[in-house]
C-alpha cells in the first residue's frame, strides 16, 4: 500500500477519562488518497516535535518532569475509527485516535486543538486479514491497544454483517480502561464505544473495580469455555501488552483457534529502514521481522514472545 | 534551456547528479524510499551492512531517543552475502542512483571475501568500509581506532574492489582523527566518509539499567552536528585537503543549512542518516535547499563551495 508524508488538521481533541483522549483528525487531499483502503490493524506516525507544551497545571503531576523533554522521533498510534466523509472538495478520511498521555509526547498532543496541523506519514504495516468465511470473530484487548480492535468490530460490522463479534477488554482498574464504561441493558457493565456499534463487549480489570476480576485472556477463556466456536470459521484478534499477548497465544492453541496479534515495539521510521522493531518469529531465515513492516499483525503462532 | 548543473559533482572518480547521499543503515537498500522521492536526484545510497554471514542483529529495544538525536544498536543485523546477491541485486540494478554497499565483517578476510563478491556486478558503484561500527563484538570499531590496522584493513579490501571506489568511514571515537584518516589514505581509500555514531548510554532510573539490550548504543542526529562539522574540517585541514581525497560528510543533518555548514568546512558530499527516519524525503529538501542557496550566493557549481571555510 502506498504510503506517504502529508498535513491532517486538527477536529478536535477531548479528554475522555483520567489520562485518555481522543484525538479527531482530518486529512488534506494527499492523505485522504493514501487511507483510501486501509484496514483495521494498520498504524501511522505522527510529528509532535514542534508541538508546545500545555500549561504546567495541566500537566498530570507526575510527567511535570519528563514531559519538559524534547522530543525528536516521531510516534507511532493506531487508529480507533476512519471514517470517509464527502465534502464540496470530494471524499475526506477522517480518523480518530485514542491515546493515553504517559511521555513527553503525548503531554504535548493534549495542547492539540482544532484547526492545528499535525504532520502525519502513513498507512503503515500490514493490518489484520479478515477470512471471507468469519462466522466468529472474538475480540482480545489489553488497555491501549484497545483503539485497533474497536476499529475492527466496526469494519467486520460492514464487511461481514452477519459475523459473531464478541470483544473482551482488559486494564489494571475501571480507571485505566481507555473507554466510557456503563450499566449495560442486560448484563452488567458494558464499553459505550462497542455498545454503539453493536458488539458485546466484557470487562476485565486486575483489580476488579469493573467487570470480570483478573486477565482478560482468562475472561475470554470462560467464554470460549461455554461457547461452541468452529475453528474453521473462527479467529481471535488481539492487541495489548506482550504478556497479555503470550497469554492469548496459549488460548488460541488449547482451543486451536486462528490468532492474529498486534504487536508494539519502539520504532523510529515506521517504514523499515532503521531496523529497530525487531520481532523474533521462529520460521523466519533471519529469526526478526520487523514490527512496522512485516507487521505490526502476525500470526500468534509465529511470534517468539519476549521474556515476562 | 539547458538542465541545471549547479549540483552535479564529481566524487571519488564518479558522476553524481547532486552530492547528497542517504547514509547507511538509515535507508534500507532505498526501495522502501521510492514512493516518498524521486531517487535520481540522489548522489547515491550507501546500503546497510552486509557481511559475509547473515546476522540476525541485536535483542530490543534497540533504539532510545535523546535530546536531539538517538541511539541505535542494531548490530549489524542483515541477511548475509548470498541472499543480498540474490535478493536485492536486483532490485539496486534498477535504482536510478549510485550505490555504495558498505560492508563489515569480523576479520580483514571476511571484508574482503564481501567485496570480492560484488566488484564485478554492475548494480554496484563503490564500498564504504565499516570500520566504526560500536554496536558489535567484534569487527567494526576495534578496526577503526587503530592506524596500523586501517591501513591494513584498507588496502587488503582496496585491492578486492576492482575499478570500484572505496570510501572509508570514520569514527569519531580518537584522539587524533586526522591520524585514522590519514591511515586510511595511505592505505588506498578513494574517499572518506565521517562521522559515524559516537558510543552512549540512556538509564531507565527506576530499573536503574540502560534502555537499550545491548546496553550502549550509537549517538546520533543533530545533537552530534558541530562535532561532525568541526572534525569534517579539521580532516580536511590536515589531510583530505592536501591528499586529494573527497570527504562524505554526515552526522546529524537535518536541514539544507545544516549541509551548507558541511560543505564550507570540506565535505565534497553529504549524507542524510537519522533525519531520514522523521521525514524520508528529506534529502529532497535539502537538495533543493542547496541549489536555492547557490543561486542566492551566486555559486554555479558547489563544489566551488567546499571548503571555503574563512
Amino acid at each position: 500500500m502506498q504510503k506517504g508524508v502529508f498535513q491532517a488538521e486538527v477536529l478536535s481533541n477531548q479528554q475522555i477519562r483520567r489520562c485518555y483522549y481522543r484525538l479527531n483528525l482530518q486529512f488534506d487531499s494527499k492523505g485522504s488518497l493514501l487511507f483510501s483502503s486501509v484496514v483495521p490493524g494498520q498504524f501511522l506516525e505522527l510529528d509532535v516535535s514542534s508541538i508546545s507544551l500545555p500549561p504546567a497545571s495541566l500537566i498530570p503531576e507526575h510527567l511535570r518532569e519528563t514531559a519538559a523533554k524534547q522530543v525528536f522521533l516521531r510516534r507511532p498510534f493506531s487508529f480507533s475509527d476512519v471514517i470517509k466523509v464527502n465534502d464540496a472538495e470530494g471524499t475526506v478520511v477522517r480518523v480518530e485516535i485514542l491515546y493515553c498521555v504517559l511521555g513527553p509526547a503525548t503531554v504535548r498532543m493534549m495542547a492539540l486543538k482544532s484547526k492545528d496541523k499535525i504532520s502525519v506519514l502513513g498507512p503503515l504495516g500490514n493490518g489484520f486479514s479478515i477470512p471471507q468465511n468469519l462466522q466468529t470473530a472474538i475480540l482480545i484487548a489489553g488497555g491501549m491497544g484497545s483503539p485497533p480492535l474497536l476499529h475492527l468490530a466496526s469494519y467486520l460490522k460492514h464487511s461481514l454483517p452477519q459475523c459473531r463479534i464478541v470483544s473482551f477488554v482488559g486494564a489494571k482498574s475501571c480507571e485505566d480502561l481507555p473507554f466510557t464504561v456503563r450499566i449495560g441493558n442486560f448484563k452488567g457493565l458494558v464499553l459505550e464505544e462497542f455498545e454503539l456499534i453493536q458488539v458485546p463487549s466484557f470487562i476485565a480489570t486486575d483489580d476488579g473495580s469493573a467487570g470480570y476480576r483478573g486477565f482478560v485472556t482468562d475472561c475470554a477463556r470462560r467464554w470460549l469455555q461455554n461457547h461452541t466456536c468452529d475453528p474453521a470459521s473462527t479467529a481471535i484478534f488481539a492487541c495489548g501488552p506482550e504478556a497479555m499477548l503470550k497469554s492469548t497465544a496459549r488460548l488460541a492453541g488449547d482451543f486451536s483457534l486462528p490468532c492474529q496479534i498486534s504487536m508494539e515495539r519502539m520504532m523510529a521510521c515506521g517504514i523499515g529502514l532503521c531496523q529497530s522493531c525487531a520481532v523474533e518469529v521462529k520460521n523466519a531465515e533471519t529469526r526478526y521481522q520487523l514490527c512496522c513492516k512485516d507487521g505490526p499483525v502476525f500470526d500468534a503462532r509465529n511470534v517468539i514472545f519476549q521474556a515476562d | 534551456m539547458e538542465a541545471d548543473t549547479t549540483l552535479k559533482t564529481e566524487f571519488a572518480g564518479l558522476e553524481l547528479a547532486s552530492p547528497v547521499f542517504l547514509a547507511s543503515g538509515t535507508c534500507g537498500y532505498a526501495d522502501e524510499l521510492a514512493e516518498f522521492m524521486d531517487l535520481s536526484i540522489l548522489g547515491g545510497i550507501t546500503t546497510k551492512s552486509i557481511t559475509l554471514e547473515s546476522r540476525k542483529g541485536n535483542p530490543t529495544p534497540r533504539i532510545v531517543e535523546t535530546c536531539g538525536g538517538m541511539l541505535n544498536a542494531i548490530g549489524l543485523a542483515n541477511m548475509g552475502l548470498e541472499q543480498f546477491q540474490n535478493q536485492m541485486l536486483p532490485v539496486l540494478e534498477k535504482l536510478p542512483t549510485r550505490v555504495f554497499v558498505n560492508l563489515a565483517g569480523k576479520t580483514i578476510e571476511e571484508y574482503a571475501a564481501v567485496a570480492r563478491a560484488l566488484s564485478a556486478e554492475t548494480a554496484i558503484d563503490g564500498f564504504e568500509l565499516n570500520i566504526s561500527c560500536p554496536n558489535v563484538k567484534k569487527g567494526g570499531i576495534t578496526f577503526g581506532t587503530d592506524p596500523v590496522l586501517i591501513r591494513e584493513i584498507t588496502a587488503a579490501v582496496k585491492k578486492e574492489c576492482g575499478k570500484k571506489p572505496l570510501m572509508v568511514k570514520l569514527t569519531p571515537m580518537v584522539t587524533n582523527i586526522t591520524a585514522t584518516a590519514t591511515a586510511a589514505i595511505e592505505g588506498g581509500a578513494d574517499a572518506l566518509s565521517m562521522i559515524n555514531t559516537f558510543t552512549a548510554m540512556v538509564i531507565d532510573i527506576h530499573q536503574r539499567r540502560p534502555v537499550l539490550a545491548n546496553r550502549t548504543g550509537g549517538l546520533s542526529g543533530p545533537a552530534i552536528k558541530p562535532i561532525a562539522v568541526y572534525l569534517v574540517s579539521k580532516v580536511y585541514q590536515e589531510a583530505a585537503k592536501d591528499a586529494g581525497i573527497p570527504i562524505l560528510g554526515m552526522g546529524g543533518i537535518m536541514t539544507a543549512s545544516d549541509a551548507l555548514e558541511f560543505f564550507i568546512a570540506g565535505a565534497s558530499a553529504v549524507a542524510i542518516g537519522t533525519a531520514t527516519f522523521i521525514y524520508p524525503d528529506t534529502a529532497r529538501r535539502v537538495i533543493e535547499g542547496l541549489r536555492c542557496y547557490c543561486t542566492q550566493k551566486g555559486f554555479s557549481r558547489i563544489s566551488d563551495l567546499v571548503g571555503t571555510l574563512q
